[in-house]
């Protein structure tokens, strides 16, 4: 029997940012976002159903959600009804695993959700319980639950090897701020100077404010079917699944792949493995979603992708090509730095943003794009996730 | 004076809320790392079968699968190759400045780099390139049950710290 093709057929994004709402609200909120995409499916054609939320368990105190999430949504999962959790990427790792289920033929129509209500009563919760996100007894007990001072030693060895500067580092919250402004679920729906982003207060040098994604509610759903029921539901264009890819090669950060912190051997490594899977190269990518929890990662990404070369990041940022126009936009819809970043929601949102995208109705529209890229990351960079999408399938 | 809002953690120990690990050898199979770590040794475990060290230690070795290891002493002195330190919005249990770096151990070590946070330092003093030594510091115990008795654990951690000039 020849591979099924799936398709993402339909996403909904709920508002985010610090929402006045319950873990659970959220979901159903993203579920009705989601369906009203989707006029013609109802929930009783939904047969599988992954929730991915990774703090619902401290902040929420619900650590077995999926049931929970398929009754208040009023799905009754006949194929798989699960949760899964890889803190930052559970919503890309949710649409890996949906993809196979339905390739496989064990499912036909599944909805991938993630959520997360991060903002506590009490303001030092979410950040102590962060504390257990990372290997716990051997990171986080050296106080790196919180991402900042991490990711700001992968900025200060990529700007001692590679020349990077904080201007460059500034002009990805500029562009991304740029992009998020005009999305009104995003967190942030302001436009960011250079002057405002390089004189913003310290955060862990070399980040000042704007460097670094917020703390964030909200939840996002999307749904993934194999391509008949995909032509039978939808009378949009479709949007395959090309290829994807997971992996993990390290946990504690004494275990770290690369040379350096600048160096992201993982994440070469699955993009690898995607563009293989989705017979497509770099310069194929029309449109792109890359992980930017803190500006430097996203200036490492587009090296480890190939669109620019290795050590070039910087330059490549700064100098528009990840603008509307530019080589390659990036974060489209204001990526983690505007929209915020509610852990398992963040991969769907991005999803959602590059299946309208090819499509052809997003807000910042690339022309005739076909091909588009999402990737996660999760926690301090254990692992990555790289999910390919096209207007065909692979042949 | 319990718990604010959960007046029935009144003089409970909620291990959900602990940051530091669960060291006592009734819930730990390394417990002799933290044994190690009272004594002021910084050790891993090393595989008697294949040779492999590993950092953390374990109870198998990933290379081999053997349960044979032993525990081998990793060097307490390194240099500063980046750092960074957080002023503000630290996480409860921590003081700011929270000094971070990645510290060289040196090339002949099982481990070559270790991320770690740089304690007895003020503000704005650490640089790349610095020495730096490893340091053992206390951190609170904590209750266990043994059949009717409670008995309280003792719990060290550690993290590095300029070197002596």
């Amino acid at each position: 029997m020849n591979k099924r093709n799936a398709c993402i057929i339909a996403a909904g994004v709920s508002v985010f940012g610090e929402r006045q709402a319950h873990l659970v609200d959220l979901f159903q909120e993203a579920a009705k976002r989601c369906l009203d995409d989707i006029p013609g499916l109802k929930p009783k054609d939904i047969d599988g159903l992954l929730v991915a939320t990774s703090l619902g368990g401290r902040t929420s105190t619900q650590i077995n959600a999926s049931p929970v999430v398929a009754e208040r949504l009023g799905i009754h999962p006949t194929s798989i009804c699960t949760r899964l959790d890889t803190l930052c990427a559970g919503g890309n790792s949710g649409i890996i695993l949906a993809t196979a289920l339905v390739e496989s033929g064990m499912s036909d129509v599944v909805m991938v959700t993630g959520a997360e209500k991060l903002y506590t009563p009490e303001r030092w919760e979410v950040f102590y319980s962060e504390l257990n996100v990372v290997d716990h007894d051997w990171d986080a007990t050296q106080g790196l639950g919180l991402p900042p001072p991490f990711f700001a030693l992968h900025a200060k060895e990529h700007m001692n090897h590679y020349g990077t500067t904080k201007e460059q580092l500034a002009a990805v919250a500029v562009t991304n701020y740029g992009y998020g402004a005009a999305n009104p679920n995003a967190q942030f729906q302001k436009k960011l100077t250079l002057e405002e982003a390089m004189s913003a207060p310290t955060i862990a040098p070399p980040f000042t404010l704007y460097d670094c994604c917020p703390v964030t509610d909200g939840g996002a759903a999307a749904i993934i079917a194999c391509e008949e029921k995909a032509k039978e539901f939808s009378d949009r264009p479709l949007v395959y699944i090309r290829g994807t890819a997971q992996l993990t090669l390290h946990s504690v950060s004494a275990n770290w792949p690369g040379e350096h912190f600048g160096d992201w051997p993982h994440l070469r490594l699955a993009a690898k493995r995607a563009y293989e899977k989705a017979k497509v190269g770099p310069n194929d990518i029309d449109v792109a979603q890359t992980h930017d929890c803190f500006t430097i990662s996203e200036i490492i990404e587009v090296e480890e992708f190939g669109f620019c070369k290795k050590g070039e990041g910087g330059p490549f940022v700064a100098s528009g090509q990840i603008n509307p126009g530019g080589k390659i936009p990036i974060n489209t819809d204001g990526g983690l730095l505007s929209c915020g970043h509610p852990f398992g929601a963040t991969g769907i949102r991005q999803g959602a943003e590059i299946m309208k995208q090819l499509q052809g109705r997003a807000t910042f529209q690339v022309k005739g794009a076909e091909i588009g890229l999402a990737h996660n990351l999760s926690a301090l960079c254990a692992e990555h996730t790289v999910v390919i999408y096209g207007r065909e399938p692979v042949k | 004076m319990g718990v604010t809002g959960i007046p029935f953690l009144d003089n409970r120990y909620p291990v959900t809320m602990d940051v530091w690990p669960m060291e006592a050898k009734e819930f730990n199979r390394i417990y002799p790392f933290y044994d190690n770590l009272k004594a002021g040794r910084f050790t891993t475990t090393k595989c008697k079968k294949c040779g492999h060290i590993a950092y953390p230690p374990r109870v198998i070795c990933p290379e081999c699968y053997s349960e044979e290891l032993e525990y081998v002493d990793l060097p307490k002195k390194g240099k500063v190759i980046v750092c960074t330190e957080q002023l503000r919005g630290v996480p409860l249990g921590f003081e700011a400045p929270l000094v971070h770096a990645v510290v060289d151990l040196g090339a002949k070590s099982p481990v070559k780099r270790i991320l770690s946070r740089i304690i007895n330092c003020p503000a704005g003093q650490l640089k790349e390139g610095d020495e730096v030594q490893f340091v053992v510091f206390d951190v609170p115990a904590h209750p266990i049950e043994i059949k009717k008795e409670t008995k309280m654990v003792e719990r060290v951690f550690f993290a590095f710290e300029p070197a002596a000039k």
